[in-house]
């Protein structure tokens, strides 16, 4: 079946005849989980090593890494701005890096991809939208309910908007995870289905095989856009992360 | 689908969780520091 890729299987399981561990259990979500993280550190560490180390000019993967960190931080200068945009830049970049580095770990055949996990991506969703909350709440006190009454609404109107605006703004919790799991769920499944499709054509005969070449360079567009949408969605993730932060500290 | 089992559900929001703070801590502890400073170097030798 083309879900059986986001199985998850126990890798070591922690047992204790007193208490349910299962939690604690390595499973191969950890290993992909621990995966993005040594990736991302042993990318900053090689690159900071070797004969660049302490140079003004760092290496190509440096400037790779640079490149990264001056995209975030002219986005969230551009989105939050003012004297407070620096605070959240490191939320920013980390996200913005987890979620790029498990996508394209994700692109790798045979490897998991960590962002198809809804619960987990959802899980951060409601996590930022809960802490977005409390950070208005004081920042700016009661005002910050001024947020569901969009300015020059009729009177008569507000009860009805302040309805719309807080589902609106309760939405997001889901809608910000799920846009990401979606995608990535999507695309995968998208691409497992073709290729078995393709291949079970191309293994019928030489007739076949050669015209299965056809499809099989669609697929292979289809691979190059999932780059692609791996890329766009952690951009996505990290600039309506950043806009909900506006909307936090300034309210519109 | 298979990633909607709830037996993994605290499984991996633990996991997940763990890593990305821990991603954080490197981040704003190391990363995000050694960039910073290098942007500082550099500007301090073209604008001298």
């Amino acid at each position: 079946s083309p879900l059986d890729q986001f199985i998850i299987n126990n890798l070591l399981e922690i047992n204790s005849p007193f208490l349910n561990l299962s939690t604690l259990n390595f499973s191969t979500f950890s290993l992909y989980t621990l995966f993005v993280v040594l990736v991302i550190s042993l990318t900053f560490i090689l690159s900071i090593g070797g004969e660049s180390n302490n140079l003004v000019k760092g290496s190509n993967w440096l400037i790779a890494i640079e490149a990264i960190f001056d995209t975030i931080l002219n986005m969230v200068k551009g989105q939050i701005g003012g004297s407070v945009y620096g605070r959240y830049v490191p939320l920013v970049y980390t996200l913005f890096t987890f979620i790029l580095v498990a996508n394209l770990i994700g692109m790798v055949p045979y490897n998991f991809a960590l962002s198809a996990s809804l619960i987990y991506i959802i899980g951060i969703s409601v996590s930022l939208w809960i802490g977005l909350t409390i950070l208005g709440l004081f920042l700016n006190k009661a005002v910050f309910f001024s947020l569901f009454v969009p300015s020059g609404t009729p009177l008569p109107l507000v009860p009805v908007l302040v309805l719309i605006e807080l589902l609106s703004y309760t939405a997001r919790a889901i809608s910000l995870g799920l846009r990401l799991a979606a995608n990535t769920l999507s695309g995968h499944l998208l691409m497992s289905i073709l290729g078995n499709l393709v291949k079970n054509l191309m293994s019928i005969n030489y007739f076949t095989f050669i015209f299965g070449l056809i499809p099989l360079a669609g697929i292979f567009a289809i691979v190059i856009l999932e780059f692609a949408i791996a890329c766009i969605q952690a951009y996505v993730f990290a600039i309506l992360t950043s806009s909900y932060l506006k909307d936090s500290i300034y309210l519109h | 689908m298979p990633q909607l089992i709830p037996f993994f559900f605290l499984n991996q929001l633990f996991y997940g969780y763990l890593a990305l703070f821990a991603l954080l801590v490197l981040v704003s502890w190391v990363i995000l520091p050694y960039l910073l400073q290098l942007q500082i170097v550099r500007l301090l030798i073209t604008k001298l």
